[in-house]
């Protein structure tokens, strides 16, 4: 490690006063290529990073407010989508991923949270088997932004540190998260910012940890605890060499009411369902020199593992490597074959959402706040030990 | 040489008329037929490229017309929705003709209607339903 300490403290004072100087983790790659490690750490304060693409396990916490006689909601939709009740009277958790009940199957709780951030009204329907406490059994309502007392975004596992590319081997076109999959390795799809995404800017978590906070659709949040799945031990993937996996995750949080559609977007997959694209964007405090190292990553040095998605099994059959700088060229080869690849996740937004946080920063609204606990570095993950399966 | 795509529209009366046939030997065309969906007593569909003179492609589109076929050309067909549109590329890869492109400088996702042939995969891939096929 060189000699350059910064501080959070001095950061902070130096954001205050607008002197800050910040670059994205994109703009930082030509700085360090230009500089060196050493000049270029001692130059900047703060990289930001940014992602926008789709991630399940997101979700929205509602308190929509008392009725009058009052009810204690056992079972709940927001636009014919269910949400879970099982909280206090008014309290409701609608997850991205549920679908309507109605006829349409391409509208879920993504499409209700776009539509509760764009202002819309909400129909609110609620059934309860009445208590003394609370007599009514039915109530139905139209709820929005103006209506409800809270409404935050809580997603439990969001910003994943790297994913691998489905590929499909087998002879039939399949539907899954990763898009539609043509037969016989007819496509390539992905879904990272690569050189920008957060956690691939901080590897060894040294910097994003709980109370980190964040960009989160338009506005700002919080991580609050490691996300679900996380497991960000790093396996070395091939003999000789220094390319490891990484699969770090984030739980976030963020007030859903002050959040912009332009950065949260709901998304129906065909064939497989509803997701919700969130964006997030993480700045990257340049303590020392290491994290000068880490944030001039470029998608070059990014790799990545091709599985067969038309195995339906955990296990998947690994096809190789590449690295993202081959995937955004719009074109890779596996066993001999050319294929074309297209990215899930957006990185013109990516771009967007690390320079909007780097305006943010620059201008003095927004500060970097040390983590209060950082992750454990040694996690792995359990798999369900079934008693029957079908 | 004038290069059009089209769709033409069949109902039951017209559904058995070799009009592609008459097409050709008529009108002197270059036909390739990109999609074609009938149901023999109803009628149906027929998406074409066709390449011809000016003069011979209007008498052409006037026979048609004679003959009560729809014709629609195919630039109005596909709906590309820009502000929806989050330039993910996820219709890139799956685009037969690679009317689709990621621009390597910005990011955006560019379209290419002259090079489209309105299979409609696009619009089956596109997470966000920002592409849409209007039959």
């Amino acid at each position: 490690m060189g000699k350059l300490k910064r501080t959070y403290q001095e950061i902070n004072k130096k954001i205050a006063r607008k002197e800050a100087v910040v670059m994205t983790a994109e703009e930082v790659i030509t700085l360090k290529e230009e500089q060196g490690i050493e000049k270029a750490a001692e130059m900047v304060d703060v990289v930001t990073t940014g992602t926008f693409g789709p991630m399940c396990s997101s979700g929205a916490f509602f308190n929509v407010g008392h009725s009058d006689p009052p009810i204690r909601m056992q079972k709940v939709w927001l636009n014919e989508v269910m949400a879970y009740a099982g909280l206090a009277a008014v309290d409701i958790y609608l997850g991205a991923t549920q679908l309507s009940e109605s006829e349409r199957n391409d509208y879920g709780g993504a499409h209700v949270i776009e539509d509760f951030i764009k202002g819309k009204n909400i129909r609110l329907k609620a059934l309860s088997g009445g208590t003394d406490c609370y007599p009514a059994r039915e109530v139905e309502a139209l709820i929005s932004k103006e209506t409800v007392n809270q409404a935050f975004m809580v997603n439990p596992r969001n910003a994943y540190q790297n994913y691998n590319v489905a590929v499909n081997q087998s002879a039939k076109k399949i539907y899954t998260y990763m898009g539609i999959l043509l037969p016989d390795l007819g496509n390539a799809n992905y879904s990272t910012s690569g050189q920008l995404s957060p956690l691939l800017n901080d590897p060894d978590l040294r910097t994003v940890g709980i109370g980190t906070r964040i960009f989160i659709g338009g506005t700002e949040g919080y991580v609050i605890w490691e996300g679900t799945q996380f497991s960000p031990k790093s396996i070395p993937i091939l003999e000789k060499s220094t390319l490891v996996k990484r699969g770090a995750t984030l739980a976030v949080i963020g007030d859903l009411k002050n959040m912009q559609p332009d950065f949260i977007q709901a998304a129906y997959f065909a064939g497989y369902g509803v997701s919700l694209y969130v964006g997030i964007g993480i700045p990257i405090p340049i303590l020392d020199e290491d994290i000068m190292r880490s944030v001039s990553i470029k998608d070059e040095e990014i790799y990545t593992e091709i599985l067969d998605y038309s195995c339906p099994h955990p296990e998947k059959p690994s096809l190789g490597w590449v690295n993202y700088a081959q995937l955004r060229s719009g074109q890779i080869e596996i066993k001999g074959k050319k294929v074309p690849t297209s990215s899930l996740s957006s990185y013109a937004k990516a771009r967007i959402i690390a320079h909007t946080l780097k305006e943010w920063i620059a201008k003095g609204q927004f500060l970097l706040q040390e983590p209060i606990a950082l992750f454990s570095s040694s996690k792995e993950l359990h798999r369900l030990k079934s008693i029957k399966i079908y | 040489m004038i290069k059009k795509k089209a769709i033409l529209r069949f109902d039951s009366s017209t559904v058995e008329k070799p009009i592609t046939y008459y097409l050709i030997k008529k009108y002197n065309l270059w036909i390739n037929i990109l999609q074609a969906k009938f149901e023999p007593s109803l009628g149906g569909k027929l998406v074409i490229e066709i390449r011809g003179d000016k003069r011979q492609l209007d008498q052409a589109f006037a026979y048609l017309k004679e003959q009560n076929i729809t014709v629609d050309f195919l630039e109005q067909e596909v709906s590309w929705n820009k502000i929806k549109c989050n330039h993910c590329g996820a219709c890139v890869s799956i685009c037969p003709v690679g009317a689709l492109k990621i621009n390597q400088q910005t990011y955006f996702l560019e379209f290419n209607f002259q090079d489209c042939v309105v299979c409609g995969y696009c619009a089956d891939a596109c997470p966000v339903q920002a592409i849409e096929i209007i039959f």
